[in-house]
């Protein structure tokens, strides 16, 4: 380990930022947002910026709720959605896979930003995100664009921002009965092995399944939410949806875990995830059968 | 009431090894290998001598010119002057005016090395068994085998053969403070502080790795961040002496997390096989196989085999046995201690496997083990005699508990007992001098605190015991190794039950020369305003007024304390090769856990837990608590998650905290402790050493819940989901 030297740059505008990064050559310039990883990036010498650029000072360390979706400022720090009861309430599996993220410290300086921009194929966020139908609002010199994020992610420490765009803020556009859960060795400041977020959204096909913990990223697993063809699936089709969501999933075998360990795991939480949600599902509102 | 240090601790005000400073000095960093076993063909320091700021570097061939020649004959020499032995072992070092620059100037320099064949696991070097003529293969640097009755016999006759093979993994301290050390040389003498556990025993380490007379050698321990057993022996000081030579400035080395980790002196990986032979109800005979990997540890060290082996005995009564053990030499860091060495692994496996036995016959385990438990006057397996020991009381204390848990337990959960002894290390030596001033009472002694109060706390309560002085007008003070009286130091639990001894002479040695002056057959002591008093029945008077002229004239009267262990027998005749060792001031606890296992998982969380623990007397129930609890959350970390991860190639997986999983508060259970007294060990007042005892039987207790919640053993610790998951057949 080495100890560097690096320009701290903390522009108030998003205007100045972009301005700031298009002058920049890739590599020598690194965006800060929580610093969480980017503090064991610089420290293990994976990437050495002469210049740091803070988003501290940008206007975007916010939340709001539009109807019924909720905007959140890319900056801002995990722990304030946490301790929000009206998130709790509306978006349940977004807050647990918030609340489960390292430790209160740790959420304290993590945004969803940087979570997003990282890619981490383990990141716990961005399964429930994915089941969410989350977007992200993009700004960069040629202006303003809003894509899923699907789109956005592509692999570890690679997204389809371009070097001078920045993420402002993302959208989750609807409040839906939702659950994640995943398996770690230890259930603080550790890292899931797998993760799993089920979501019923009103908008069909209304079940989304996705899963983290596996290459190069987390991924939606259609074959498995085509398994569940009713707003009630049955114990069976359940079972069906995790049997598919494990033959389907990209795992490999790492020193957190074996890749037929991770297989095992998605079958048990793929049927727990959407039982979890099926009980969160308020009980008058139940539709008795999906639109198919 | 609150310790001493508590509050300058709090604010940040106590000086730790990572603290140090002093004028003009220079940072160092080393240059460690980049191969796991191998020769270094050639290695050009020049480039570091280059680099800015640097004042210092040293490399094998500056030994010649730097030290006597005693030093390229020393057992361990400061760097490898033959073959590199494992991966990250120090080569060179460099001293330069920032730590920056320390580490960019050692990272220029780039040894040409020769690989040689890497031994990283136990199961490269041994895929079978071992014969015991594999005692000759040159990795084995350690053989130890014991017998005694007719073994076989009693195997061939027995109506039931219990046999079963564990496994363990290596496991690191992880003390908060990293190792750190400042060295510097003044009018010829190596001034050395340090944040050790052991002041005197790190002055005569160095001194022999360097080969200079220890008269030369001044060791000055700092407020220690923890130690746990890794603040023993010498680490960095030879190479922060050498810089501090080569510069002639004040030289500060302290370690990464990382390097923590990649260079630790830690528990290491272990198999053992266990075999007994059950006859009409009760165990007849015994084999107990181990084989240790002890990494890059030297030939000629059997200690950490030959104390081990003891503890896979246990504290049961000698039937016939045959214990055997290898210890063998790996491309890992060198083994080390880690509180109560290896005792928990040994515990987990013969706990696991007393527990499946008792079971397997259908008896109950706390009753199958109170018909083997040691009492008072039993016998050890060499033929010592046992003290006075709190396991019977243990066992039933926790049967209790454990019926009280049992109504109404819910489905899934389990219920685990497993029981642990301890010698604490009550034998090594130490002194004390204690100077009673008018205003009150100085203990000057040459053991630093390490964290758990047993000297801040420990020894100021046995001399307020003795003497009636309040705690708050007595003062611990440390000197360095010129200045102090002589102390072994603070390992095997010893610090209470040893130096509290001497503290104990030296203060009633006080009391009675103070009662013969006062003409009374004893006398107390008390502070009123600010004055020590003189209690002899009604009698009050200061104490100044007992004083002779010289003790006036000097501020106080001194007195002065020792203690130091006799020498303890075994039977010789049951070692047929290698070193046992013999125990002493006998200890136990018995812990009860509640877990509960997600079957589709493996995942075991631990619900409650229960630690029933012999400490002869409590000198302080707060400190009682403290150690066990802080045992017990260590123990639940060997047991459930803690693992140092090597590749085939022995590189560690996992040097940090994200993957070597330490417990947090949240997988910490309700944890209650009682304190069994009255079985007096050979402390003040009858007291027993506390800090390691109480994380001996942890992983036990929790394999023998998990045991229990889902009728599967796991045979490996850590017990992680995924071993457990493949122990319950899940995949």
């Amino acid at each position: 380990m080495l100890i560097v030297s690096f320009q701290l740059v903390q522009p108030s505008t998003p205007e100045e930022a972009i301005r700031l990064l298009s002058r920049s050559a890739a590599g020598d310039i690194a965006v800060l947002g929580g610093g969480t990883d980017l503090l064991s990036d610089i420290e293990q010498a994976r990437i050495t910026p002469k210049q740091v650029l803070s988003l501290r000072n940008l206007p975007w360390r916010y939340f709001r709720w539009e109807g019924n979706s909720l905007v959140v400022g890319s900056t801002l720090p995990l722990r304030a959605l946490e301790l929000d009861p009206h998130v709790q309430r509306r978006l349940p599996g977004l807050w647990e896979a918030i609340r489960d993220v390292g430790s209160p410290a740790l959420r304290s300086r993590a945004t969803l930003g940087g979570n997003l921009g990282r890619c981490s194929p383990a990141s716990d966020l961005i399964p429930i995100l994915l089941a969410l139908d989350a977007r992200a609002r993009i700004v960069g010199p040629s202006g303003v664009r809003e894509h899923p994020i699907d789109i956005v992610l592509q692999e570890s420490r690679r997204t389809s921002l371009g070097p001078a765009e920045l993420i402002e803020s993302v959208i989750l556009p609807s409040s839906a009965p939702s659950a994640y859960l995943w398996q770690r060795v230890q259930p603080v400041n550790d890292i899931s092995q797998v993760g799993v977020a089920a979501a019923f959204v009103p908008e069909g096909p209304h079940w989304r399944i996705a899963l983290g913990g596996l290459q190069p990223r987390a991924r939606r697993l259609s074959e498995a939410e085509a398994m569940l063809r009713s707003a009630r699936p049955t114990h069976l089709e359940m079972e069906l949806a995790a049997q598919e969501a494990a033959r389907r999933a990209e795992f490999v075998s790492d020193k957190r875990a074996t890749e037929s360990y991770r297989r095992r795991l998605v079958t048990v939480l793929v049927r727990r995830a959407i039982q979890t949600t099926l009980d969160r599902m308020p009980k008058a509102a139940h539709p008795r059968k999906a639109a198919s | 009431m609150i310790r001493s240090d508590a509050e300058p601790k709090a604010r940040g005000a106590l000086e730790y090894g990572t603290d140090l400073e002093a004028p003009g000095m220079l940072w160092a960093a080393l240059v460690r290998s980049p191969i796991a076993h191998g020769r270094i063909v050639r290695m050009d320091l020049s480039p570091a001598r280059k680099m800015p700021g640097v004042v210092a570097v040293v490399g094998p061939e500056d030994l010649r010119t730097l030290l006597p020649k005693a030093a390229l004959e020393a057992e361990r020499p400061v760097f490898p002057l033959d073959e590199i032995r494992y991966r990250g072992e120090p080569v060179a070092a460099v001293a330069a005016e920032t730590l920056e620059q320390a580490r960019r100037a050692a990272a220029t320099i780039e040894p040409e090395v020769e690989s040689l064949r890497v031994d990283a696991r136990i199961e490269d070097i041994f895929p079978e068994w071992p014969s015991p003529a594999a005692a000759k293969d040159p990795r084995v640097v350690g053989h130890v085998h014991a017998r005694f009755g007719d073994v076989d016999a009693k195997f061939r006759s027995a109506e039931l053969v219990h046999s079963e093979t564990y496994r363990t993994s290596g496991v690191h301290q992880v003390a908060i403070e990293p190792h750190a050390c400042l060295a510097e040389v003044r009018n010829g003498t190596f001034h050395i502080r340090s944040s050790t556990q052991t002041p005197f025993g790190l002055r005569d380490d160095v001194a022999s790795i360097l080969g200079i007379p220890e008269s030369r050698l001044v060791v000055e321990g700092t407020w220690v961040g923890g130690g746990f057993g890794g603040k023993g022996a010498a680490f960095l000081e030879p190479y922060a002496v050498l810089l501090a030579i080569a510069s002639g400035r004040p030289v500060k080395l302290s370690l990464t997390f990382e390097e923590e980790f990649e260079l630790g002196r830690t528990t290491l990986p272990s198999i053992i096989r266990l075999d007994t032979a059950v006859h009409r109800g009760r165990i007849v005979a015994r084999r107990v196989r181990l084989l240790l990997d002890t990494g890059a540890s030297l030939p000629g060290r059997d200690f950490a085999v030959g104390y081990s082996i003891g503890f896979l005995l246990g504290p049961y009564r000698t039937t016939a046995y045959e214990i055997e053990g290898f210890a063998l030499q790996t491309n890992k860091p060198p083994f080390g201690p880690h509180r109560a060495p290896f005792a928990p692994q040994s515990v987990f496996a013969l706990e696991s496997h007393i527990d499946g036995l008792a079971r397997r016959l259908g008896v109950d385990p706390i009753e199958f083990r109170k018909l083997h438990a040691w009492r008072e006057g039993d016998r050890t397996a060499y033929d010592q005699p046992v003290g006075p020991i709190g396991l019977e009381a243990g066992l039933e204390a926790a049967a209790r508990t454990a019926g009280e848990w049992r109504a109404g337990l819910p489905s899934g959960h389990g219920i685990g007992v497993a029981a642990g002894f301890w010698s604490t290390g009550v034998g090594a030596g130490g002194e004390a001098r204690l100077w009673l001033r008018p205003d009150g009472l100085t203990i000057l002694e040459g053991e630093r605190e390490i964290g758990n109060g047993s000297v801040v706390q420990g020894l100021a309560l046995v001399a307020e015991r003795v003497l009636g002085l309040p705690v708050e007008a007595i003062r611990v003070e440390y000197g360095d190794t010129a200045t102090a009286p002589f102390d072994s130091g603070v390992f095997g639990s010893r610090t209470l039950g040893a130096l509290g001894q001497a503290v104990e002479k030296a203060a009633r040695s006080l009391a009675n020369t103070l009662a013969t002056r006062a003409g009374a057959q004893t006398v107390q002591l008390e502070m009123k305003n600010d004055r020590v008093l003189v209690v002899a029945g009604r009698r009050r008077q200061k104490l100044v007024d007992l004083l002779t002229p010289e003790e006036r004239a000097a501020g106080g009267i001194e007195a002065h304390g020792k203690h130091y262990g006799s020498e303890r027998k075994i039977d010789a005749s049951r070692v047929v090769t290698g070193t046992v060792y013999p125990y002493q001031d006998f200890t136990a606890a018995v812990h009860l856990a509640e877990v509960e296992v997600d079957r589709e998982t493996g995942h075991v969380r631990v619900v409650r837990y229960a630690a029933f623990q012999d400490v002869g007397k409590a000198v302080d129930s707060a400190s009682v608590t403290g150690q066990v609890e802080g045992g017990v959350v260590m123990g639940l970390g060997t047991a459930l998650s803690e693992e140092m991860l090597w590749t085939p190639e022995a590189r560690l997986a996992n040097p940090g905290l994200l993957d070597y999983r330490l417990p947090r508060i949240r997988d910490v259970p309700p944890i209650h402790v009682e304190a069994i007294e009255g079985f007096a060990g050979a402390g003040p007042f009858g007291a027993k050493g506390l800090g390691e005892p109480p994380i001996i039987p942890v992983p036990a207790a929790v394999a023998n819940a998990v045991a229990d919640a889902t009728g599967t053993r796991v045979y490996e610790l850590p017990m992680t989901p995924e071993r457990v998951a493949r122990a319950l057949k899940l995949l």
